[in-house]
């Protein structure tokens, strides 16, 4: 197990790096600079020599990899630098506002996980039953439907109509329920199907049939075998859809005014507040990657057959 | 698998019942409470930076010198007086006695001084914009140098990155100390801030006990939130659920122009619109009426120039006569001729390529208008959608119109838009105005103090920008509240869009 950890952490590095130096050269090779925002121009007289200077100043006129020599070396001394545009320390804005997208994320994942392991298993149960039709409907629906929609639908339903909850914000638990719905649906289309899928081939293979056959009971069956055996293919989608929840969380975000990283780092794009970026890059990187780990590492538990393997090739 | 089933079934339940217990207010027993929810968000608050300018906004902070948003002239506020010197680099401001920040720290010449110094340290566009060369403080007074001649300086102390804070409660990020008549008691970036009545003000007190300033960038999430009760005020809904919102009892929508103007940017470096009959063309082809009413809903003012009507440098335009016939006759004179339903010179056709961007979600519609009333005059109009309009049009000259919006007398004078749009070295002279008699104007605007005089150099080249037609005015767009009438008193819709939670702002 540590020598896994170990290599993955020199993965890490090697992931970190490449990706810090790909997001670079593409954020910098975008067109426009964060300086006409920073000169207010939409508001207060500037001159273009004034832009120029500026542009000169902040170094945008360099080369880019000697931009990139300075901003690596910055980061290796651990200096993430201030926001061009607040001024703020970059890691102590991110930081400020991960912890809510963490948690939106992870309520997003819960009501994923309980809505398609709900669907998914009883429509493998089931099959080619009205249960299974609703599933089917549900999964179609919740794939296709834009979240910025089902987002407006729900509050308008929940929130003006019924008044159960509030439209925005993040003052209590209460405020993350609709904003996890809305990820949570859209995301729980997928793998209703999935899962189902996958619960039927399990149920097919000779094991199932001979633990039927040595009389063990059909929920015992289901839950520590069947179940059991379809979720690597799960886990495996799960891991890679991490990305799209990452991406999904920004629309709700700016929907239900919720106060996370999501939203911050759009308007950080549109004002090219480089540092911003980068900081949150370097961030989601992170985050991907041990979701990732975390995913690999929990095959070997899910499916003794991998962990097996592994000491056999080992 | 039946008990599991139960017990999710329970929770799901328990949940819901703890959601409908839930009425998330700040509003205590008996308080006069009030939710505002503004159309954008900030991380930050820090009143000399930040270009939201929500303290301001929130009635956290004052600056020296105000907009009087009746007049559109500008009016002490925290400063009591000023004074120039005639060539405008030297100003005296009075600071008004008895004031206090909201920590009880008393606001003096010395606090205004460092406030002021603070803004220029953090904010080089406000360092460029008052151009200050060093300030002596000294009792209540501040004697200001500046580095040129700059009748504009105290129009300058309007913006709200001048703001007044008290420098020694150095958490402006999150906590900022001003002299408004409210203080902020709470703060989650990019989310809300919590207001309470600041006791000690130095006016008229606060009638609100307390505010919950909210933000929310998707307008129909505002109009929901206004529909639900969850708002009190609403800054621009959406539009199209205007209707909707007005049919809800006691809701009140309010619309004012505002100091933006949406215009037709044209190259002038382009050959074809060299030649002011084409530009004459380009502009008698703009069907205002029907864009503001189709796609702004009437929400906004036909332009007549940059400048609304409401202003005091407004020139009285001539009524122009526009459509697609006016506009034919201006290319004939031009030496073009419809022919095989193109509109030709020397056998080619007349071609534009017309930028525009989606940051406003007008600017795409009015293009496709003006694109498709061109086609049939025989022009042929190609859209091109950029990103960020300022760093294209500077940095690429192979366009020819543009749809842009700028503001143009933001803090109440005419000299920021003209400087910008139409000086040589201006950073939003996008359509490479280089006129001698018009940059002549401008200077002399710069040189001049008297406010009467200045009207009369901004009408004179708002004048001449109208004759030569250097750019086309498309709209004034409106600024939309919504607000529940039975609850909210006082509100006002500020043109400036700069003051919006006030001492006067009530609830029944």
């Amino acid at each position: 197990m540590l020598k896994i950890i170990y290599r993955r952490l020199v993965e890490v590095l090697i992931f970190v790096l490449l990706i810090t130096f790909v997001s670079f050269l593409f954020i910098r090779l975008a067109p426009g600079d964060p300086v006409l925002t920073i000169l207010n121009v939409d508001e207060l007289t500037v001159s273009q020599d004034q832009v120029e200077k500026l542009r000169e100043d902040m170094g945008f006129n360099d080369p880019l990899i000697v931009q990139y020599g300075k901003w690596i070396m910055d980061y290796i001394q651990l200096d993430f630098g201030h926001s061009y545009i607040t001024n703020q320390p970059v890691m102590d804005v991110l930081l400020a506002v991960l912890p809510a997208t963490l948690e939106l994320m992870l309520g997003s994942l819960v009501v994923m996980v309980v809505i398609s392991i709900t669907l998914g298993s009883l429509s493998a149960l089931y099959r080619n039953t009205w249960i299974d039709q609703i599933s089917r409907v549900f999964s179609i629906i919740g794939a296709s439907i834009p979240s910025f929609w089902l987002g407006l639908i729900l509050i308008d339903l929940f929130a003006v109509r019924l008044n159960w909850f509030p439209t925005m914000g993040r003052d209590s638990f209460i405020s993350l329920i609709l904003p996890s719905i809305t990820l949570g649906v859209a995301m729980a289309g997928v793998y209703v199907r999935l899962i189902r899928s996958s619960l039927l081939d399990s149920l097919g293979q000779e094991f199932i049939r001979a633990a039927r056959s040595r009389g063990i009971p059909e929920s015992r069956i289901f839950i520590a075998h069947a179940f059991r055996h379809s979720l690597p293919p799960v886990i495996t989608v799960f891991g890679v859809s991490m990305g799209s929840l990452i991406g999904g969380v920004v629309v709700v975000e700016v929907l239900f005014a919720y106060p996370g990283i999501g939203k911050l780092i759009v308007d950080s794009i549109r004002q090219r507040d480089y540092p911003l970026i980068q900081g949150y890059i370097l961030i989601m990187a992170c985050i991907v990657f041990i979701i990732n780990t975390i995913v690999d590492i929990s095959y070997r538990y899910v499916h003794p057959e991998i962990r097996l393997k592994g000491r056999r090739n080992g | 698998m039946n008990k599991n089933i139960l017990m999710l079934g329970a929770v799901i339940l328990v949940l819901l019942l703890t959601a409908c217990s839930n009425t998330a207010t700040n509003e205590k027993e008996g308080e006069k409470h009030l939710t505002f929810v503004y159309n954008f968000a900030t991380n930050s608050l820090d009143p000399n930076v930040d270009t939201s300018y929500v303290p301001l906004r929130a009635g956290i902070t004052e600056t020296l010198i105000r907009l009087n948003e009746e007049k559109l002239t500008i009016e002490p506020w925290l400063a009591e007086s000023w004074e120039g010197t005639n060539d405008g680099q030297e100003w005296t401001i009075q600071i008004r006695n008895g004031i206090t920040f909201q920590n009880g720290n008393p606001l003096d010449g010395v606090a205004a001084k460092a406030s002021l110094e603070r803004s220029l340290k953090d904010n080089i566009a406000i360092q460029n914009a008052l151009k200050i060369e060093g300030i002596e403080a000294e009792g209540q007074m501040l004697h200001i140098t500046l580095k040129e001649p700059f009748p504009e300086f105290i129009s300058e102390l309007v913006n709200p990155n001048t703001s007044i804070i008290d420098v020694t409660a150095e958490d402006y990020v999150n906590k900022p100390i001003g002299t408004g008549p409210f203080k902020l008691t709470s703060f989650t970036p990019g989310s809300k801030l919590e207001l309470e009545k600041n006791e000690d003000y130095w006016d008229e007190k606060a009638k609100l006990d307390s505010v919950s300033f909210v933000f929310n960038e998707d307008s129909n999430a505002r109009s929901l939130a206004l529909e639900s009760g969850n708002a009190d005020v609403v800054f621009r809904p959406e539009v199209e659920s205007l209707e909707q919102l007005k049919s809800k009892d006691g809701v009140k929508v309010e619309s004012t122009s505002t100091f933006r103007v949406h215009q037709m940017t044209m190259n002038m470096e382009k050959e074809s619109l060299k030649d002011i009959n084409v530009r004459k063309a380009v502009d008698a082809l703009i069907n205002r009426e029907e864009i503001v009413d189709s796609i702004l809903l009437g929400y906004a003012e036909a332009a007549k120039g940059p400048f609304p009507s409401s202003l005091p440098f407004t020139p009285d335009y001539k009524e122009k006569e526009t459509g697609a016939d006016i506009a034919v006759e201006y290319l004939e004179k031009a030496g073009y001729a419809l022919k095989d339903g193109k509109m030709q010179k020397d056998g080619k056709q007349l071609e534009f390529t017309l930028l525009t961007y989606s940051a406003r979600a007008d600017l795409p519609l009015i293009a496709q208008v003006f694109q498709s009333d061109a086609k049939k005059i025989g022009i042929n109009v190609k859209l091109q959608q950029i990103e960020i309009p300022e760093e294209y049009m500077a940095s690429n000259r192979d366009w020819d119109l543009a749809t842009y919006s700028n503001l143009t007398a933001p803090r109440g004078d005419a000299g920021y838009y003209l400087n910008a749009t139409y000086h040589p070295n201006g950073a939003l002279n996008f359509s490479g105005t280089d006129q001698p008699e018009l940059t002549a104007i401008i200077d002399e605007l710069n040189r001049t103090i008297d406010q009467n005089k200045r009207a009369e150099l901004a009408e004179a080249a708002a004048d001449y920008v109208d004759e030569n037609m250097i750019n086309s005015f498309i709209l004034h767009p409106d600024t939309l509240v919504a607000y529940d009438s039975k609850k909210v008193k006082n509100w006002v819709t500020s043109r400036s869009e700069y003051y919006m939670i006030t001492n006067k702002l009530d609830v029944n």
